[in-house]
């Protein structure tokens, strides 16, 4: 028996070990992470962090981990780490269309009490901006830099040639409808050119002039008559030929901002040219700037047939962070220090949300990139007609939902009522709560 | 002596204790959640039998189902063909063809590779506008207009049973040649004296005797086939587009978990799927073997 | 096309047959070698189509991006420094690799080790419910591992081992089929008479366990490892659901990362990330393809 009692006991020390070991290991990551001295954990699921971090880190001499995760993924893997704490950031961000869910999720500290106090900044900020980071009782939970009013960014070369002129406000005026930006569509392809890379463009268009939330207040889904001529819009497009056929975010779509790209339609083969690409504020530093090298000056930004405002970063620090402090700093480098936003600024051309800086820089502000114009005039002016009411938390599924209906219906392959129908049992799947109409 | 036999307990001990913790825990758990109303996080509410309910009258839990078949159907089909075929060319003793380990190596050797890997290769290569395989198909001039592979909903299903058969049927043609050479050469001779030809030595020997052999691929690749994820989960955009084609048991029980956040929908889901494995794991047994059971466990 | 209908036609065992049955030795004797040669050559396509696409990813990793975009060629491109750099910059895949190794060879150890330990349990003791505990674990055997993963994510997150490696490795100590395997394989290979003389010496259980049984389960063991590393390997959904921090991701979960990550704009990176998670595979296999293959016929035989 002593024998039996010695294996189980030898039994047990070995597991011990083998836990011991895979602890080891498992923690190996964080351990080495202790030795460079990591003093702060930040997750985003973009990079464009990575230059403040480093800003940070000089100035505070301190150590900074970035965590990238990309968008479709983030709040799959950040949710049950911020619930179990293990291995947690001490800052993360939160893109718009999860950030209403966020908010009320308790795991952002609440910036509205002692000592962050940032209820006494809040005349800072663009009022939409301030807002949208409050919870259900109105407590702040996360700041944003920026704000993120969209417009339509277009090649000037190729204005010039066809529509015989480059200037902002001109083009402008010639895509007030979706009607004109038919017009112009036309235009384009008659000497050869795209209007868009792709039908998902003008989806911010459709919303109209008076956008309307997912979901009301009451738990009802509404499809807007708005949101189902879309559906037509982009069919349009797609029968006349007037993208490019680059879906948003693939390589071709990418590749087709600088150079000429390869379209293969009804048996044949051409190449052409990308005229425009709907995208907002930080469409600019962050996807035309770093994928774009020879045709730099040569772009410039106009208004669509309506406003919109597309994504957005908040960041705020996790409440069960050991690192408050520091968390904050950064958070608080990020939103409100004068010096380094007027830096960023000026080095991104990102249209900041916080007034003493942006009212300081806007008259004189001129982007290289964008031949010299003057993009924060423009975007602060279309801020003013952002509506934040119709951000819901249920957006970020919503939206792809959606989009999978209008691609359906775009490619032949549903009707239009079969393309709706399909998405409103889509969304009752994966939200019994909701009430959807039914059809 | 029976003291001896006490070391028995001993060493199935962490077995045990591992599997209990691990293993049927998590499925009692499961079973339990299949019954509430769970959502992550929070406390799980009794509904009794509603995510049942809903499972049945799921529309998409059956397009997932027919589709999980469909694509694992054609695949088999395929695979195993090609498989016998392979086997029979290489087991002919008249023809004695060589370079079997050759061969072999290269037909098993996509089986090797990471199933996500396959997937982004594949994702990329079938690529409508821009990718290798429409390319290398039109300068060859088999097709003349680019093909949607991954957006028309037969061709995505197509594409995915073909690169599901790309990547196995070297490992079914290895486990076929193993199941060959376990054939008696006997019963070949006697067939030679009896004057057969090679296609009733292939269907009156060859393929009776092979019935376990074919029996355990199938079994295999059904129980793997029915759990089909990674595929349709990178080729799409997650949520088994094209208009549905794509989405499996599994991957539909990923997303109500894991990202629409109904785990107690989500265990259910995963009790349909077990029950329908068993189910059909249980008729594919008793067509395969019938009435001649005891036969085949003779062989 | 037209020639490969006809050979294609040729195949079929019947006409084979039919034609080998011709009267004149030296017209059958070239015939064969004709169809030998037609056999080959399919056998060669065959071979071809399997190796398209590896070849494809590895001309396309050395090309950039805009050059993969205007058409395909089979000449190398120059970029793939460049490629790695931009890869590098967002996912470091070697990091995958070594995770993704730490796993699979500690699971291939656990499971063999113990996978032994409790065949040998059940094959050389008689205890109470020693039948019943074999059933119930072949049983268990038929389930699903998807049937359990909800509860097993609760469960782990219960234990606060989220994100950790212990859900990915610890389990492995329970493989019910490797189990099952062993136990059928040591009980004709192994005589109890071997195990009584060890007693008969002084030997200790656990030490003949490890001296006599051991090396006589050792072929069986390599076996059922090779099936244990590269299924571990490959296992992608138990690692996507538990782990959440990119730098502890494994191969798998890093390749689901790289397609939503910013290396997804560049192909020739992405088809370079690719190359790197399958590459280092395909050589091992070259120096191991025997074992393999035969593992594969003897996991199926011994059924």
């Amino acid at each position: 028996m002593k024998k039996v009692v010695g294996l189980i006991m030898s039994l047990v020390l070995l597991f011990g070990v083998l836990a011991g070991c895979s602890n080891t290991e498992t923690s190996g990551d964080a351990k080495s992470d202790n030795k460079k001295d990591v003093d702060l954990k930040v997750w985003s699921f973009t990079d464009e962090l990575k230059k403040p971090i480093t800003t940070f880190e000089e100035k505070n001499g301190v150590k900074v981990e970035l965590t990238i995760v990309p968008i479709a993924d983030y709040p799959t893997k950040l949710k049950p780490v911020l619930e179990s704490g293990v291995g947690a950031p001490d800052v993360f961000t939160g893109e718009i269309a999860f950030l209403k869910q966020w908010v009320n999720a308790g795991y952002w500290e609440n910036l509205s009490q002692e000592p962050y106090n940032v209820n006494e900044v809040a005349d800072n900020y663009v009022p939409y901006v301030f807002d949208l980071g409050k919870d259900e009782q109105g407590d702040v939970r996360a700041l944003s830099w920026q704000t993120t009013p969209g417009g339509l960014f277009y090649k000037r070369s190729i204005a010039k040639e066809v529509l015989g002129t480059d200037d902002p406000k001109e083009i402008g005026e010639m895509l007030t409808s979706m009607d004109k930006v038919f017009e112009v569509s036309e235009k384009m392809k008659e000497k050869g050119y795209r209007m868009f890379p792709d039908e998902g463009s003008i989806r911010w268009f459709s919303q109209g002039d008076d956008p309307k939330p997912w979901v009301n207040e009451n738990d009802e889904l509404k499809l807007t008559d708005q949101k189902i001529e879309f559906l037509d819009y982009a069919k349009e497009l797609r029968e006349n030929s007037y993208t490019a056929l680059a879906p948003e975010w693939s390589p071709s779509w990418f590749e087709a901002m600088d150079k000429p790209i390869k379209v293969k339609e009804n048996g044949k083969e051409t190449e052409t040219e990308v005229f425009s690409y709907v995208l907002p504020t930080w469409g600019l530093h962050s996807v035309l700037k770093t994928n774009v090298e020879d045709s730099v000056g040569d772009w410039a930004v106009t208004s669509g047939p309506s406003p919109y405002f597309w994504g957005g970063t908040w960041l705020g620090v996790y409440n069960k962070s050991e690192n408050k402090e520091l968390a904050y700093d950064f958070v608080k480098m990020m939103t409100q220090d004068d010096e380094f936003l007027t830096d960023w600024a000026k080095e991104t051309g990102d249209v900041l949300s916080y007034l003493p800086v942006t009212n300081e820089i806007k008259d004189d502000f001129s982007d290289e990139f964008l031949g010299g114009q003057n993009n924060y005039q423009f975007f602060l002016d279309q801020a003013k007609s952002i509506e934040p009411g119709i951000v819901t938390k249920y957006d970020q599924q919503l939206d792809t939902f959606y989009g999978n209906a209008v691609q359906e219906y775009v490619d032949g392959k549903k009707s239009k009522d079969e393309a709706i129908a399909e998405f409103y049992k889509k969304a009752q799947n994966a939200y019994p709560e909701l009430k959807v109409p039914k059809k | 002596m029976k003291n001896l036999n006490n070391y028995g307990y001993a060493f199935i001990a962490p077995f045990w204790i591992i599997f209990l913790i691990f293993n049927i825990y998590p499925v009692g758990l499961t079973f339990y959640y299949s019954f509430t109303n769970y959502s992550g996080s929070g406390t799980a509410e009794v509904v009794g039998f509603a995510n049942y309910q809903r499972l049945i009258a799921d529309s998409y839990f059956v397009e997932a189902f027919f589709n999980t078949w469909k694509i694992w159907g054609v695949n088999f089909g395929l695979q195993i063909v090609i498989a016998l075929i392979l086997a029979a060319i290489f087991s002919d003793m008249r023809v004695k063809m060589k370079g079997l380990s050759f061969f072999r190596s290269i037909f098993y050797l996509p089986n090797l590779i990471t199933v996500s890997s396959v997937a982004l290769l594949f994702g990329i290569l079938l690529d409508w506008q821009h990718g290798s395989l429409n390319m290398v198909l039109m300068n060859i001039g088999i097709i003349s207009q680019p093909i949607n592979w991954l957006n028309e909903p037969a061709s995505a299903q197509l594409s995915v049973s073909l690169i599901l058969t790309w990547m196995w049927f070297g490992h079914s043609f290895i486990v076929v040649m193993a199941g060959v050479s376990g054939i008696s050469t006997d019963f070949y001779e006697a067939a030679l004296i009896d004057g057969a030809n090679r296609w009733q030595t292939f269907t009156k020997i060859t393929l009776p005797l092979l019935k376990p052999i074919l029996l355990y691929i199938m079994i295999t690749s059904l129980i793997g086939g029915l759990q089909l994820f990674d595929l349709p989960m990178l080729l799409t955009d997650g949520i088994g587009s094209p208009d549905g084609s794509l989405n499996t048991m599994v991957l539909y029980l990923y997303n109500q978990a894991f990202k629409y956040n109904n785990y107690g929908y989500a265990a259910a889901v995963a009790y349909g799927l077990f029950i329908i494995t068993v189910i059909f794991s249980a008729i594919v047994f008793k067509s395969m073997y019938g009435n001649e059971r005891k036969q085949a466990r003779r062989v | 096309m037209m020639d490969r209908t006809e050979i294609e036609n040729n195949v079929t065992p019947e006409k084979l047959s039919k034609r080998t049955l011709v009267p004149q030795e030296s017209k059958t004797k070239k015939r064969r070698s004709l169809i030998k040669g037609i056999i080959y050559a399919l056998l060669i396509l065959t071979a071809v189509i399997c190796f398209i696409p590896f070849l494809m990813m590895l001309v396309n990793a050395t090309r950039s991006n805009d050059a993969i975009l205007t058409g395909f060629t089979l000449i190398p491109g120059t970029a793939l420094m460049e490629n790695y750099r931009t890869m590098m910059e967002y996912v470091n895949i070697w990091n995958g690799f070594k995770n993704s190794l730490i796993i699979s060879v500690l699971v291939t150890l656990l499971t063999g080790y113990f996978s032994a330990l409790t065949a040998y349990g059940f094959a050389f003791y008689t205890f109470k419910g020693k039948n019943f505990l074999f059933v119930f674990m072949l049983v268990m055997m038929m389930v699903p591992g998807q049937l359990g993963l909800i509860g097993f994510y609760e469960l782990c997150k219960n234990l606060g081992i989220l994100d950790t490696f212990i859900p990915l490795i610890i389990p492995a100590i329970a493989s019910p089929f490797v189990v099952f395997f062993l136990r059928q394989y040591i009980q004709t290979t192994l005589h109890p008479s071997l195990i009584e003389a060890a007693r008969i010496d002084g030997a200790s259980e656990l030490r003949i366990f490890h001296t006599v049984a051991i090396p006589i389960m050792m072929p069986a063991v390599a076996t059922m490892s090779i099936f244990t590393f590269i299924g571990s390997w490959n296992n992608y959904i138990v690692p996507l659901v538990v782990l959440f921090s990119p730098e502890k991701y494994t191969l798998p979960v890093l390749m689901g990362f790289l397609k939503g990550s910013q290396v997804a704009q560049n192909l020739g990176s992405m088809y370079l990330g690719i190359a790197i998670s399958v590459v280092p595979i395909m050589i091992a296999f070259l120096f191991l393809s025997k074992y393999i293959v035969n593992s594969i016929s003897a996991g199926a035989v011994k059924e």
